[in-house]
């Protein structure tokens, strides 16, 4: 059985901060992280391995500094780590990453692979189920569990939908994209982090994964993003009243909900 | 590569046991401005079953055509074979632009379709639009709605976009032509994989809503402290029509299924209000909010960062301030003689 999982280093989203008097995104001193997704992701592939045996290879396309989220999943225990790094890379949009992603992982061989549902970045959840589509190959989205049947190469996984969840069986090979349901995802010990720094993350260009640069990166990029910006939410300001008076308090709200017609 | 004969605005339906989700009449709103700004036509696409009786559901909405794709092959949403019916349609009649819902169905065929048209695709946007030049734009939020992007995709066509729900109030366009209805047989390649949906399972009951859908979200935190305590919310929600979410914390302990959290990693959701009950208001659940018209905190601690964000506000306990609320809003009792 040959487990890939599919991650990225991302921003602690939860760490970046707006400058109120420039209106732009403050990523100094953000630290980034491996894709909180991607953790359960990792997480499912090695509980699968413990069950049914494999190797479990971790994939990235990202800059060299990366590494650190590749460390972080074979600190967790993946046999092996690969990061696409290459300047003909950079810019791709979820196309272009799916593209680069497929074809690595076409190199690398596979019978299951593994994505976050989501990074929590870009949050386009685009890049599993385009993946999958490149392969030719089933794929199940927003996974809440997973049984792997061996004797008839079959993922039998639920999806999460917006009311509850549909129970899928797919035939191998098959693509699920994870969710936080799936599991708690191991802390690695400090043993095993300075033990994984030591492994080695194998690198790949372009070149090695036979990708030619108009179709990857920002030349392959079929969308291009033309401006950004910060928006603006509301900053509270809104009344806020105490328990003194409750029964006031209360009533008080009852007329906004009026106003609002929402009783 | 851009195909400039392409034309037409499409819009993917999502239609589910019979019923038509709302957010198709939404794309079929923005997807109407789209398409008059463009002078192109609105076309509505369904995949499904039994589909006979969508057109009256969409025909107010503005379609100059709905296309019902209906057969046995597309019983159940199975994406790679409803990519596979919409890929088919694409490559004949080559589309300008294709709308779907960002929802989790809509989500997946709108990714195989990008991936197997080599085209692009801008997903969960909040806006779309088309600018002086006639060029298509989408708005998308990034970073945990920290960042906008303003997207445009200049190389292939169709350009592909998915549309978070209650971005548009769906609007009857008012027009007096009626749309033309085209029933088209699903055909399906052989596949060398199976795919099958076993069962559908719904965890949460019909009248505590959708939470994409619903105008009123009531927001639960820890301070709940019991599934028991659950109760007393359900029965406010009754009252105010209201899907109940909650932060990570209640999903967690299991008293709310993971489908209800909201957050970083759980939903977004755009309702007209967002009640929010013992919620302290981390960074990590408000990205799940930001988009609410209103935000109404209850909660204890003067201090919590959730009344940074309020339109309105209450410092109390939850519990006392509930019970008050109910009675407030419960009907009249009917008078004994």
């Amino acid at each position: 059985m040959r487990i890939v999982v599919c991650v990225k280093q991302v921003p602690d989203v939860a760490e970046i901060r707006i400058d109120e008097v420039t209106h732009t995104l403050v990523r100094a001193g953000v630290p980034s992280i491996l894709n909180p997704f991607d953790e359960f992701a990792v997480e499912e592939a090695l509980r699968i391995r413990e069950k049914h045996g494999g190797t479990i290879t971790a994939v990235s396309m990202g800059p060299l500094q990366a590494k650190e989220a590749l460390f972080k999943c074979l600190a967790m225990g993946v046999d092996r780590a690969v990061l696409l790094t290459d300047v003909f890379f950079a810019g791709a949009d979820t196309w272009a990453t799916a593209k680069t992603l497929a074809m690595a992982i076409q190199k690398l061989g596979y019978d299951l692979i593994i994505c976050g549902m989501k990074a929590v970045d870009g949050e386009t959840s685009q890049v599993g189920p385009e993946i999958a589509e490149l392969l030719g190959m089933p794929h199940i989205s927003y996974v809440k569990r997973v049984e792997v049947e061996m004797e008839s190469k079959s993922i039998t996984a639920e999806r999460m939908t917006e009311q509850g969840y549909q129970l899928i069986r797919a035939t191998m090979p098959c693509l699920l994209t994870a969710t936080k349901a799936l599991n708690v995802p191991r802390i690695p010990t400090l043993l095993h982090q300075m033990a994984a720094k030591k492994k080695n993350v194998e690198i790949m260009k372009a070149v090695d994964i036979g990708a030619q640069r108009e179709e990857v990166g920002l030349p392959g990029s079929r969308t291009q993003v033309t401006k950004v910006y910060t928006p603006q939410y509301r900053t509270g300001g809104g009344t806020i009243l105490t328990s003194e008076n409750l029964p006031n308090a209360v009533a008080t709200l009852k007329e906004l909900l009026k106003k609002e017609r929402i009783v | 590569m851009v195909d400039e004969n392409s034309t037409g605005i499409w819009v993917i339906g999502e239609e589910k046991e019979g019923k038509l989700a709302p957010v198709t009449l939404e794309l079929l709103t923005i997807g109407r401005q789209l398409a008059d700004s463009l002078r192109q036509e609105l076309v509505v696409v369904i995949i499904g079953h039994q589909l006979e009786h969508m057109s009256r559901l969409l025909v107010d909405y503005g379609p100059d055509k709905i296309l019902l794709v209906a057969g046995e092959e597309t019983r159940y949403f199975i994406p790679e074979t409803y990519s596979e019916v919409l890929s088919a349609l694409v490559e004949q009649r080559k589309p300008f632009a294709i709308l779907f819902p960002a929802t989790y169905d809509g989500r997946d065929v709108a990714a195989r379709l990008a991936a197997k048209l080599g085209v692009g695709l801008a997903a969960d946007c909040t806006d779309l639009k088309i600018d002086e030049a006639g060029r298509f734009v989408q708005v998308r939020p990034a970073f945990g709605g920290n960042l906008m992007a303003v997207i445009h995709q200049p190389t292939a066509r169709p350009q592909l976009a998915t549309l978070r729900p209650r971005m548009v109030k769906p609007n009857k366009s008012g027009r007096k032509v009626s749309p033309s209805v085209e029933y088209i047989k699903p055909r399906i390649s052989a596949k060398p994989f199976t795919k099958s949906l076993l069962r559908t399972v719904r965890e949460v009951a019909e009248e505590s809503g959708n939470l994409d859908e619903a105008e009123v979200v009531i927001g639960v935190g820890r301070g709940i402290g019991s599934s028991e305590n659950m109760r007393i919310v359900n029965h406010l929600a009754t009252l105010l029509k209201a899907a109940i979410g909650g932060s990570r914390g209640v999903v967690d302990a299991g008293w709310l299924p993971h489908t209800q959290q909201i957050g970083l990693t759980g939903r977004v959701i755009s309702p007209k209000m967002y009640l929010a009950l013992g919620i302290s208001g981390a960074v990590q659940h408000l990205v799940g909010v930001r988009t609410a018209k209103e935000i109404i905190a209850i909660n204890k601690d003067p201090e919590a960062p959730i009344f940074k964000v309020a339109t309105f506000g209450i410092v109390a306990d939850m519990f006392s301030v509930i019970p008050l609320l109910a009675k407030e809003l419960e009907p009249p009792a009917p008078q004994t003689t």
